[in-house]
């Protein structure tokens, strides 16, 4: 009796560590399909309900780590007010010099107005993986609001991630944190070029790659999606959308490129509402 | 444990029940820049109640439903929180729980042992992108924080599955005292 309860526990076991490695040759680097698709639709409507009711609780939550946080921050931001007042005079300079230019070469659509052939349509956060190894959201935004996989979502601080997989009334969002994301992005406003990755299990620091050691890059410049376009090759996101702010550039000695650290404008820790831009053309 | 239909739907709604608490409150809120994390807590406590396969089999579930729910991979969380249950179970069979600050000890010990899972799982399929030293400081808080929610949670599971619990002590009742021709 007891020998073939202990091979029966083997069997279990043994049943569940091999279905455990065959789910995951199957579906590593994929959506799950099937399986994913037919669970998320039967519980998007209980993470909403959960979502709802734990709103509350969550800010409560929330209210005590910002007090905590909330003395540093102030004075950081003192110190961005400033900064961004001068900024923000450069700012209106460049506006009128880009309309007089605009109107000389006769350019209609500029990098920010190219985001206009999208749609945005606004979600909720419902659930988020509880790990640092895969950052991603789950929002209450489906296939019949129009999304599709590779659509760029933004927070309205900035760029959050693309969608991953879509149910009818949910999909799942990489988010630019992900271990498994890369964004094309140029720095503002010297235009350099290079791909934003993040560093896993710190999510206030991303990592522009491959800007050409070369290219002087400031601290407090802004780091934007570069939205490139080649015959029939396009990037996933549109050219213009806010992704960061450069918080360190380092060249390394030998290096023909250097690293460029920066914090992302979406609060990608304490996201809630989020806008998918669905209807692009790729 | 005896599992009866009953205390299967209890198990599965229990389950079901922790894996939504996390993907919408734990997973969304932050102290210190970590959210907890209940489920490998969740995993060590069933496991501590239930015994080897009921630990096993509720991490190998929890992992699948909390992956697949959000898009990750299924299998490797399965594997590690399946693993987590297993010891755990393994733990109460061989020892007797005699203090009350074992389960949140024990939560503790294997939802870093957890943590650190996800992470080598992870590191086998490969990661292009830098690490952070901050992953170890996140390993650690999730540790601290299952111990303090490890601590109801064990409780709280007793109470909702005792009655499937072959060695749960009886509360004995003090028997009134008869008095003769009344």
């Amino acid at each position: 009796m007891y020998r073939k309860q202990v091979r029966r526990r083997r069997a279990v076991l043994t049943l569940l560590v091999l279905s455990s490695f065959l789910l995951l040759t199957i579906t590593y680097g994929q959506s799950s399909g099937g399986l994913q698709d037919g669970l998320s639709t039967v519980f998007s409507p209980l993470q909403t309900v959960a979502d709802r009711a734990l709103k509350p609780a969550r800010d409560l939550v929330g209210w005590f780590d910002q007090t905590f946080e909330a003395r540093g921050e102030n004075d950081r931001l003192r110190d961005e007010l400033e900064e961004t007042r001068t900024q923000a005079v450069a700012g209106q300079e460049a506006l009128q010099e880009n309309a007089q230019l605009r109107k000389l070469v006769g350019l209609d659509r500029g990098p920010v107005l190219a985001a206009s052939a999208y749609e945005p349509v606004t979600g909720r956060v419902i659930a988020r993986s509880p790990t640092v190894w895969h950052s991603a959201v789950t929002i209450d935004v489906g296939r019949g609001d129009g999304a599709r996989v590779d659509d760029p979502v933004i927070a309205g601080e900035g760029l959050v991630g693309q969608v991953a997989s879509v149910q009818p009334s949910s999909s799942q969002v990489t988010l630019i944190t992900d271990h498994a994301s890369a964004v094309s992005a140029k720095v503002l406003p010297s235009g350099a070029q290079g791909v934003v990755r993040p560093e896993v299990g710190n999510p206030e620091d991303l990592v522009l790659d491959f800007i050409a050691s070369a290219r002087k890059i400031g601290v407090g410049q802004t780091v934007v999606t570069a939205g490139w376009r080649a015959r029939d090759l396009a990037s996933l996101f549109p050219a213009g959308l806010p992704i960061g702010e450069v918080t360190r550039a380092s060249i390394v000695e030998q290096e023909a490129s250097q690293q460029v650290h920066l914090r992302p404008y979406a609060d990608l820790a304490n996201l809630d509402l989020v806008q998918v831009l669905t209807g692009g053309s790729r | 444990m005896i599992v009866t239909p009953r205390i299967f739907a209890r198990l599965a709604a229990i389950v079901l029940v922790g894996v939504l608490l996390q993907l919408s409150f734990f997973s969304r809120v932050a102290l210190f820049d970590t959210s907890p994390d209940l489920l490998p807590a969740l995993v060590v406590s069933l496991g501590l109640l239930g015994g080897a396969m009921t630990g096993a089999v509720a991490g190998f579930s929890t992992g699948l439903l909390a992956a697949a729910l959000l898009a990750g991979p299924l299998g490797g969380a399965s594997l590690v929180l399946l693993a987590v249950g297993y010891l755990a179970g393994l733990f109460r069979e061989r020892f007797e729980i005699h203090s009350e600050l074992l389960p949140p000890l024990l939560c503790l010990a294997l939802t870093v042992v957890a943590e650190l899972g996800f992470g080598a799982v992870e590191l086998t399929l490969g990661v292009d992108a830098p690490i952070s030293a901050l992953v170890v400081r996140d390993v650690l808080l999730k540790g601290i924080y299952a111990f303090f929610l490890g601590w109801p949670l064990y409780l709280l599971l007793r109470r909702l599955l005792r009655p499937a619990l072959v060695e749960e002590p009886r509360v004995a009742r003090r028997r009134q005292p008869t008095v003769m021709g009344v």
